[in-house]
């Protein structure tokens, strides 16, 4: 009777022991890195500050062609998704004048690194074949140059629509971006 | 004699000058008939001419599709694309928005495949036939002309506008759009999509 009521005490005392240690685990890995060296997570996490953006001109690499079309599309469609987020005052487009006033302004380049044509026929009869994907590297680069953040942006579109929409999902995927980064 | 020649006179006089009327009825209908096939012949050549410099001046192109860039214009609207001396002009119902030729950077012309039964509708109507039937459906597809007219507004911001026209349009509007001063660039041809290619 006496073992049979010492079991379950034992097995209390286990899990408080084990709950203890798992806090303690986590405010350890938590607490931030050394002065001047942030941790992944850290930078991750940092957020951006501008109150203006401007967008770039997408420019053709030499050793990549991609039409004229796709190009004037995904410029426009990441202008409208830009504005939709809200996040700036102002959203100067390439060229803008008055961009040259703005206090705060961030520059937005979109450099194009692959692009597959893909077939509307070909993914509405065959459904795995036929998507049109465009990858982009999205840079946010202060006034002077300087790189504040980069990453790869995937557009695509796999089953139902024309092959623009990849350029409408780029732009949706560089406003989530902005989103998290602003 | 003289009674002879006066006899004589007002007869020859009546034949004469009948033969004169006769001549001059012959000339007039000649020169009417000439006449008249010259104008038959050279009317359709006037008639060209002041075709061609209307088409000049200005010419519209019912049921294009601005896919997106024009400002007031919401993306996907259909509307008429008309080509103006002063520019380009597209109308979607009461909204118009209008690109001046001086602001025309480039053009550039495509040409893809559309889907026949397309959109939403189309989506339900292909899942609605049993047996995947409405894979069948997609088979069906037609070409379309791709405008693409890049331009700058008056701050200097880069603008793109897209539209899609029906076949065999896209370089004859870009051709008038350059004759009304339009800047064009030499452009390195992307490959066709693969649905040409078959």
């Amino acid at each position: 009777m006496k073992a049979l009521s010492r079991t379950p005490h034992l097995s209390v005392l286990l899990f408080t022991g084990g709950c203890v240690a798992l806090l303690m685990a986590a405010s350890l890995l938590a607490q931030p890195g050394p002065a001047g060296k942030p941790g992944p997570a850290a930078q991750q996490t940092q957020k951006l500050t501008a109150s203006a953006i401007q967008l770039e001109r997408i420019v053709q690499p030499d050793d990549l062609l991609i039409p004229e079309d796709t190009r004037v599309s995904m410029y426009e469609n990441v202008i409208l998704q830009l504005i939709k987020t809200r996040k700036f005052q102002h959203v100067y487009r390439s060229g803008d004048r008055t961009a040259a006033d703005a206090p705060d302004l961030v520059v937005l380049h979109l450099i194009p690194e692959a692009f597959k044509p893909g077939s509307q026929k070909e993914r509405e009869v065959i459904t795995v074949a036929g998507a049109t994907s465009i990858k982009v590297k999205v840079q946010f680069t202060s006034r002077e140059g300087k790189v504040l953040l980069e990453k790869d942006v995937v557009g695509k579109v796999r089953f139902y629509g024309e092959n623009l929409r990849a350029t409408y999902d780029l732009a949706k995927k560089v406003s989530g971006l902005v989103n998290e980064s602003f | 004699m003289k009674t002879r020649c006066t006899q004589i006179t007002p007869a020859v006089s009546c034949t004469r000058c009948e033969l004169v009327r006769r001549s001059l009825r012959l000339g007039g209908l000649l020169v009417f008939g000439v006449g008249l096939v010259i104008t038959a012949t050279a009317a359709p050549s006037f008639s060209r001419q002041s075709a061609t410099s209307q088409n000049l001046a200005s010419s519209s192109i019912p049921d294009v599709k601005c896919v997106i860039g024009l400002e007031n214009i919401k993306p996907g609207a259909k509307g008429t694309l008309t080509s103006l001396p002063t520019g380009l002009e597209f109308t979607a119902g009461k909204k118009n928005a209008d690109i001046a030729t001086s602001s025309i950077q480039d053009v550039f012309t495509g040409r893809e495949s559309r889907q026949d039964v397309s959109g939403m509708g189309g989506t339900l109507v292909e899942a609605a036939i049993p047996y995947g039937g409405g894979r069948v459906v997609s088979l069906f597809s037609h070409k379309v002309d791709v405008l693409a007219v890049e331009y700058v507004d008056s701050n200097g911001g880069f603008h793109g506008a897209i539209f899609v026209l029906s076949a065999g349009k896209a370089t004859e509007f870009k051709n008038q759009l350059v004759a009304h001063g339009a800047k064009v660039s030499t452009h390195v041809e992307a490959p066709e999509p693969k649905e040409q290619n078959q």
